[in-house]
């Protein structure tokens, strides 16, 4: 998949890859063609460009003119650079001349960014590195939710459709904790 | 040391170190703490110029999250990578993706194609499984991720090589091209292994070789030094393994 979102990002139509032979993603994926090298001959599988129509990324920092730094671990950049269009969500807007990597991020440029959103806690439940960690009690709150279809009706109402916003759906969270 | 006070994941990550060998560059790729505190129990115990990349870790500084990891396996500079299934079958074929039919599945997980890759493109990859019973170890998987090896594809470097789990050691045996016991544990006789498997292990007229017990350095190492560099990674992981 980051193989075929490398050649989305640099609008390539497809990409061979080292991988998928002799497996069944090619009895179920019909869209991955075997194909020959035209220099060696040699065989490999071709999978076509993702070019996702938009894509939402989480990240650390953000600048009015719409750049950000998100975490190096993940491949928000390349994502942000193969889609139609982008949103990020950021913990916080800085000034721009504040706006470094350090240690564990990188600078995704303005230009593969069409939209930013103020919202500090923006990844909960899941964590933000550096800021704050997973909400395990709440991802075993879903799970349990997500059983079944009456519980996870109850779930939406109360986190998802019923708060205002995020600020909303934060006191409802720490409610829970109390 | 007795190996009755021993959680089986604190064997299993023992186990799994001791295959990792001095001087190689081992990959781990999301959710395996196992292999990861194996890595660091490795580094400390007897493989000092190993090279772990261990995604996750704040002492593994990359910019391009798993797609540099992918990248340097494709460029064949990974030698050992870590990956899990939930059905592996007798030639060493293994599912991370569905079971039941595909386009109608029981179970359905996320991702998985980079497993394809990596097993072809790493120089060995280790298996590790958090259970071991017929339901995972089947007689074939229902949808093939990957394969053991073959033989077939010119640029595949990649071998299937040991398989770790709560109740014996597995090895990919290169000349019958199968999934076989390799070792058991000390209190886990071949009998209760050979239950809970869906094949044929190969143990017919071979002598079994019994794991060498946990000694006291590996599991001062582990329970000190490793878990202090694993709860930087697995916060969630240690304090359910060690509260």
């Amino acid at each position: 998949m980051l193989l075929a979102l490398q050649a989305g990002a640099n609008g390539i139509p497809f990409t061979p890859v080292v991988g998928f032979l002799n497996s069944d993603y090619l009895t179920v994926r019909r869209d991955f063609k075997r194909i020959k090298d035209p220099y060696s001959g040699t065989e490999y599988v071709a999978v076509p460009a993702l070019v996702p129509d938009v894509a939402v990324i989480h990240a650390f920092q953000g600048d009015p003119s719409g750049a950000v730094v998100t975490d190096s671990f993940r491949n928000d950049r390349l994502l942000a650079m193969a889609a139609r269009k982008t949103i990020a969500i950021v913990e916080e807007l800085v000034d721009p001349d504040d706006l470094l990597p350090g240690r564990h991020g990188v600078y995704v440029a303005s230009v593969h960014i069409d939209a930013i959103v103020v919202a500090p806690h923006g990844a909960h439940p899941t964590a933000c590195r550096g800021r704050y960690d997973i909400d395990a009690e709440h991802i075993m709150r879903y799970l349990e939710a997500a059983r079944n279809k009456d519980s996870y009706q109850v779930y939406l109402e109360k986190y998802i459709t019923g708060p205002e916003d995020h600020e909303a759906y934060l006191e409802i969270v720490k409610g829970d904790a109390s | 040391m007795s190996d009755k006070s021993l959680h089986p994941f604190e064997r299993m990550i023992v186990v799994l170190s001791r295959l990792v060998r001095d001087g190689e560059i081992a990959a781990v790729g999301t959710l395996s703490p196992l292999p990861a505190a194996a890595l660091f129990l490795a580094q400390l115990h007897h493989a000092p110029n190993l090279v772990p990349l261990i995604y996750g870790d704040p002492d593994t500084r990359i910019t391009d999250g798993l797609h540099e990891f992918f990248g340097l396996a494709q460029r064949g500079m990974i030698d050992l990578f870590f990956l899990s299934g939930i059905q592996i079958d007798q030639w060493g074929n293994f599912n991370l993706s569905v079971i039941g039919e595909y386009h109608k599945p029981k179970l359905r997980l996320p991702g998985g194609a980079g497993s394809n890759m990596m097993i072809m493109m790493a120089k060995r990859t280790i298996f590790f499984t958090i259970t071991h019973t017929k339901k995972l170890f089947v007689p074939q998987v229902d949808f093939k991720n990957g394969s053991a090896r073959d033989d077939s594809i010119p640029w595949r470097r990649g071998v299937f090589s040991h398989c770790v789990t709560p109740l014996a050691l597995l090895r990919f045996d290169e000349s019958s091209s199968r999934l076989i016991l390799d070792a058991t544990y000390p209190g886990i006789d071949m009998e209760t292994v050979a239950e809970n498997t869906g094949f044929d292990l190969d143990t017919t007229g071979r002598s079994i070789d019994e794991i060498v017990p946990i000694t006291e350095d590996e599991l001062s190492l582990l329970r000190g030094p490793a878990r202090e560099r694993l709860r930087r990674v697995y916060p969630l992981f240690c304090n359910m393994l060690w509260t």
